[in-house]
């Protein structure tokens, strides 16, 4: 099993007032190394609560989430903060930028939060701020950039870890067609350099064309999981 | 990691000003009413020594215990020979200046030398005709003198004011005082009346007459005798310190009573006291040390409930900011730590702005003072006229220290919801936005 994510016949009940609500039914998925694809599905589907159990922010009500072999259920509370902080990077709909640093500060902050010097990382931080286009605004606050900018310093923010996984709850849907394809496609280059893995959650037709495999739910069932084969086309 | 967040604190001024502001009001009104409570504090103690008691009195058992009665045949002789072993054996900081306590009755003729008025009075006298005497800034004289002049030839003699008019006196009268002389015969001499001073103290004002000291000795046949010994302190030492003098001083007393000046009687025994142990001033102090701990402890209380609000309202604000934390692996509680440290530092910077502020109005009342004027001088309380603050360490670190603590503390109690918060929402408590 060499897969970076499995997900083994997980089930997610969530108690509302005196009801169970069942948000995803007992789904299994395996996720390579390096995949970039995406869970699509209309609203209330399931996506974030799937993609929460795989960045290990909530526990599945059944079944066991995988990450290269350790299963999530059995760490604490420490260990899935550190699990997140070495292995994963999120991207938000809303960005999600600290407003009082700068685009280089807001990148440089994760090394930060892992015990870094900032001397000895900030090549490799201007070198991100460098993958992601961002090389002259470097000094701007979040709030002089426009939404588009805002998700390549989130991307960039992701991704100056090298983690293996990038979870990215919509990532397009708030910017309009032409800044989602640029970060779309600014993704899609960053997944075969960095060769880190992308999930994302999305509405969004768009991103079918980018992605590699896609998997689609409904109620909480996975209805369809296409990969794109040989010659581009999903089967 | 600190620089980061230092630098947040100072960028995002919406979320550090409001607890600086607290912080450094609270600092800078515990800095300054310790300062000013000091001030006023202090201003008594040293008034009490100057008029009354020295911040250290050296006298003799027999005659302390007997004090009300002035049994002016139990102070001690041989003056200079008990100034040089004080000298030699006290600390250098240590001014002494001998005095002796008087009773007399004092007369007033008519133009026909027939009595025209009497009454007992209680006196000081001190060396008031040297030039090299400080007493008469330690009783501030000049500022004290209400109607005449200070004396300046033997036989003159300065009166309460109240005192004067009691006994229906002109300046430049002649009185006369009877009383007793050193081995118990009466004593009379003719004093002239040059001045009337006001004390700020009702009873002294009342009861109270000056004389120089070497007319005292004269006058009461006390040839190289005073009753005490007072010491005194530059006004920067604390009166906390008092004691650690006084005991040292005690230390060395056996030494003087072994080896006494000859001329002392055989049952002549030195004792030692501070100002505190006079008049009933240790009870104020201790008062005074409760009044400020219990202010202490309500402002640190305030601003912990100001800033224990401030730091929710804070989470508030940066509810997305400490969730984007937790989603990128912060542990809660290092992200406890980091608002602790960033309280901390905005409590350091507050204190620095408070004790800067609060020690600036203090060390303005210490160098240049309010004159109060008659504010004070119907209070009876010994105190004087111009209002004056203190710097003094203490009240830095009991204004600096809270301070911090009560800001590290709101935040602390604030971040205890951030332990209640749940992963799980994030993403949606984030994409809420
Ligand atoms: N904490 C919760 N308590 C109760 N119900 C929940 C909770 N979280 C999610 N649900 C429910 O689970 C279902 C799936 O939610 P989820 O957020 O995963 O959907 P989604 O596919 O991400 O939808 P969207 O496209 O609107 O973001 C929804 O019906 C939602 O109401
Ligand atoms: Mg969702």
């Amino acid at each position: 099993m060499n897969n970076i994510v499995s997900i083994d016949k997980v089930a997610k009940v969530f108690r509302v007032g005196d009801e169970d609500f069942t948000a995803l039914h007992e789904i299994s998925l395996d996720i390579e190394p390096g995949a970039f694809m995406s869970f699509v599905g209309p609203s209330g589907s399931g996506k974030t609560t799937l993609l929460n159990l795989i960045g290990g922010l909530d526990q599945p009500t059944s079944g066991s989430v995988f990450f290269k072999n350790v299963k999530l259920g059995e760490l604490n509370r420490t260990a899935l903060a550190e699990y997140r902080r070495k292995n994963l990077g999120f991207i938000f709909q809303t960005y999600n930028l600290l407003p009082v640093y700068s685009v280089y500060e807001n990148i440089l902050f994760p090394l930060l939060l892992d015990g870094n010097k900032e001397s000895a990382v900030r090549r490799s931080v201007l070198d991100m701020v460098d993958s992601v286009g961002l090389s002259d605004q470097i000094k701007k606050r979040p709030s002089q950039l426009s939404g588009g900018q805002c998700q390549r310093v989130a991307i960039a923010r992701a991704l100056v870890k090298k983690p293996e996984l990038i979870l990215a709850d919509e990532p397009t849907a708030n910017l309009d067609a032409e800044n989602s394809f640029q970060i779309l496609e600014l993704m899609r280059e960053l997944n075969k350099q960095f060769k880190a893995a992308f999930i994302f959650s999305t509405h969004d037709e768009k991103v079918t064309k980018y992605v590699n495999r896609e998997v689609g739910l409904e109620d909480g069932r996975v209805c369809w999981d296409k990969r794109r084969n040989g010659s581009g086309s999903f089967e | 990691m600190i620089r980061w967040v230092l630098q947040g604190i100072l960028r995002d001024k919406n979320r550090s000003l409001f607890p600086f502001l607290v912080v450094t009001a609270g600092v800078a009104l515990v800095v300054f009413t310790f300062g000013f409570m000091e001030g006023i504090f202090m201003g008594m103690i040293d008034s009490t020594a100057n008029l009354d008691t020295g911040h250290l009195r050296l006298v003799n058992k027999p005659f302390y215990d007997e004090e009300h009665l002035n049994p002016m045949d139990r102070a001690l002789t041989g003056q200079n020979e008990t100034r040089n072993w004080l000298i030699a054996n006290s600390d250098p900081k240590i001014k002494w200046a001998p005095r002796i306590r008087w009773g007399a009755i004092a007369d007033v003729p008519d133009e026909n030398g027939e009595t025209r008025s009497q009454t007992p009075i209680i006196g000081m006298a001190l060396d008031l005709l040297s030039p090299d005497s400080r007493e008469l800034e330690r009783l501030d004289l000049k500022n004290s003198l209400l109607d005449g002049r200070l004396p300046e030839a033997a036989k003159e003699i300065l009166l309460g004011y109240e005192l004067a008019r009691t006994l229906d006196v002109e300046l430049e009268q002649t009185i006369t005082l009877l009383g007793q002389t050193f081995d118990g015969g009466l004593a009379t001499d003719n004093y002239t009346v040059v001045g009337f001073v006001r004390f700020g103290v009702f009873a002294m004002d009342k009861k109270m007459a000056l004389i120089d000291l070497a007319d005292a000795q004269d006058s009461f046949y006390m040839e190289d005798t005073v009753t005490d010994w007072l010491g005194f302190l530059p006004s920067h030492v604390a009166y906390k310190d008092y004691k650690n003098f006084k005991v040292a001083l005690q230390s060395r007393l056996s030494d003087l009573i072994l080896h006494p000046p000859k001329d002392w009687a055989k049952d002549d025994i030195p004792i030692v006291m501070s100002v505190l142990d006079q008049r009933n001033l240790d009870n104020l102090v201790n008062v005074f040390e409760m009044i400020k701990k219990i202010f202490v402890g309500i402002i640190v209380l305030l601003m912990v409930l100001v800033l224990w609000n401030a730091g929710l309202l804070n989470g508030i604000h940066r509810y997305g900011e400490l969730g984007l934390l937790l989603a990128m692996g912060q542990t809660h509680a290092k992200l406890v730590w980091l608002l602790g440290i960033e309280a901390f530092a905005i409590g350091v910077l507050g204190a620095l702005a408070g004790s800067l502020i609060g020690g600036g109005v203090v060390y303005y009342l210490q160098e240049v003072g309010i004159n109060m004027g008659d504010a004070f001088a119907q209070t009876g309380m010994m105190m004087n006229d111009v209002m004056r603050g203190r710097v003094t360490a203490e009240s830095f670190l009991l204004g600096a220290g809270p301070g911090i603590i009560a800001s590290v503390l709101g935040s602390l109690f604030a971040s205890v919801a951030l332990f209640q918060r749940s992963e799980a929402n994030l993403f949606r408590e984030l994409e809420a936005g």
